[in-house]
């Protein structure tokens, strides 16, 4: 079944396949990352559990490498939210992961590319 | 007080009473300057920065036949070959070049192309992917002569299958630095990282009152041929570094109001540990080397520990707006260590984000590594062979050409 072209043509919804492992004759898995209207959102998720496509969901999320990171701090006048701060007694980098909106403007702004996100 | 000898031969016996400079700060106001004079023999300072003006030299060996390299490239990063055959300078902000499968057009801006690994690579990840032990692929073009007769060269090396390896930085240790900021309407890509439209955030790279230089402020006890802590290994102050302007203006306290001394470096990149030596790049600005650097401040009279007494509180940097692309910038003014170490600044009634760029947290364990070496009497002081200029001035390069006049 051409899932990501019914997606398009029935729902308006963008498939951004991140990763996949589609065989012949084989239960195949999908990571993609849907872009759309909420409601047509709902509805092409609701089709595709109608077609027996077990889904589940994944929220994209940074994650900081703290064996690359080297605490210099550039990210924290970057975050909008203020979910990456320095302690200001040990001058180490804190992410407070419930904050993060997950805007990813510290990503490009990590001058040792510590941070990435996890799809 | 005590000279270096005398306190060499104390570390040699491993009693020599070493503080961090962040010790000093903290102990001085209730032991008081003499007390602390007499106890401590040394003490430790550190930063850990991006330093651009840094490079290293290599000599790779003969090949055979042998070559006069005229070009070369290590991971693709061009290296000056304008020395013997085999000698070559690699500078940390040199970046790599493009064009190699794998690398997608920047010119459509994507996020995929800012994130390339390719693209975010420069002369500062192949010295320290070195440093780490990792190979490198070195390719090369040779000038044929009679002498050498090889016009071309494609190997692999490590820090083991190289003669030398060492680093020589022309421009480390700035005493002092701006703040940077954008009074414009569009982002900046700097070497202070991205600077956000309409004074969006403000960036500061030195790490004020525990950088080495802040705490002698006339380079009185550091000179030619001081020994340092250098990326985890030892190193030498070769030299003044480039733009070293002492004559900056300076406080009641002796501390430079804006960027003053800087160091010239030199140092066995062989021994040198990849904890204190990181490839770094700034987006859409280009590749750098972070580094650790340690001075060790012989504690020869009270005025050594006076001078490490001064405080974030007592030290200043100027604000310089980067949205006017010129040389000399509008400044916002003067504004201290301790206010932007806060995390906040307040600019034209607006408050703004404050971030660093050194690494207070690294630079700190720099100062507590190099105390450690001196403690176990595996780093000893030298004496200066030559005092560092104290006077050089700061000359801008003007054009010098037909002028045509409109008149």
């Amino acid at each position: 079944m051409p899932v990501t072209y019914r997606l398009a043509k029935d729902f308006n919804v963008a498939a951004n396949i991140i990763r996949a492992q589609v065989a012949p004759n084989q239960i195949g898995t999908l990571l993609v990352e849907l872009s759309g209207d909420i409601d047509q959102l709902d509805a092409a998720m609701e089709w595709l559990r109608l077609q027996d496509i077990g889904i589940s969901t994944l929220s994209r999320e940074i994650q900081i490498d703290m064996e690359s990171c080297v605490h210099c701090g550039l990210c924290t006048g970057i975050c909008p939210t203020e979910a990456l701060t320095l302690d200001s007694e040990t001058w180490q980098l804190n992410f407070a992961r419930s904050r993060c909106i997950v805007c990813e403007q510290c990503i490009p702004t990590c001058p040792v590319q510590a941070i990435s996100t996890n799809l | 007080m005590r000279t270096i000898a005398e306190i060499n031969d104390k570390i040699q016996r491993q009693q020599a009473e070493v503080w961090t400079v962040e010790e000093v700060k903290a102990r001085t106001p209730e032991l008081g300057i003499a007390e602390v004079a007499q106890r401590v023999d040394v003490i430790t300072t550190g930063t850990f920065e991006p330093m651009e003006s840094s490079g290293a030299i290599l000599n790779l060996g003969h090949t055979d036949p042998p070559i006069k390299i005229y070009q070369c490239w290590m991971d693709g990063v061009l290296a000056y070959a304008g020395f013997g055959a085999v000698d070559l300078y690699l500078g940390a902000s040199q970046p790599a070049e493009y064009g190699g499968a794998g690398d997608p057009d920047p010119s459509d801006g994507t996020r995929d192309a800012l994130r390339s690994p390719v693209r975010r690579r420069g002369g500062g990840h192949v010295i320290a992917d070195l440093i780490a032990g990792k190979s490198v692929q070195v390719r090369a073009i040779g000038q044929v002569t009679d002498c050498y007769p090889r016009a071309s060269l494609e190997t692999t090396i490590t820090r083991d299958t190289i003669n030398q390896f060492y680093l020589y930085n022309p421009r480390n240790l700035y005493q002092n630095f701006i703040v940077g900021v954008n009074g414009g309407d569009r982002p900046l890509y700097t070497y202070l990282g991205c600077l956000q439209p309409r004074l969006g955030n403000a960036v500061y790279s030195n790490p004020g009152a525990i950088a080495p230089l802040f705490n002698d402020p006339y380079l009185d006890v550091i000179g030619i041929g001081s020994r340092v802590f250098l990326g985890g290994g030892i190193g030498y102050v070769a030299w003044e570094g480039t733009q070293h302007f002492p004559l900056q203006k300076r406080l009641p306290n002796d501390t430079p109001i804006g960027p003053a001394a800087t160091l010239a470096l030199i140092g066995d990149a062989k021994q040198m540990d990849p904890q204190w030596v990181r490839g770094c790049y700034f987006s859409s600005y280009g590749a750098s080397l972070m580094l650790g650097v340690g001075v060790p401040l012989p504690v020869l009279n009270e005025e050594v520990v006076r001078r490490c007494t001064v405080q974030d509180s007592e030290i200043v940097a100027p604000v310089v707006d980067f949205s006017i692309p010129r040389r000399v910038r509008p400044t916002f003014g003067l504004v201290s260590y301790a206010q932007l170490k806060s995390g906040r600044l307040t600019m034209d009634g607006k408050t703004v984000r404050v971030a660093p760029l050194a690494s207070l947290h690294l630079s700190r364990q720099v100062a507590i590594a190099l105390k450690q070496w001196i403690d176990a009497g595996k780093f000893t002081l030298t004496t200066p062979v030559a005092p560092l200029p104290s006077d050089r001035t700061f000359l801008a390069q003007e054009r010098i050409s037909s002028q045509i006049n409109l008149e």
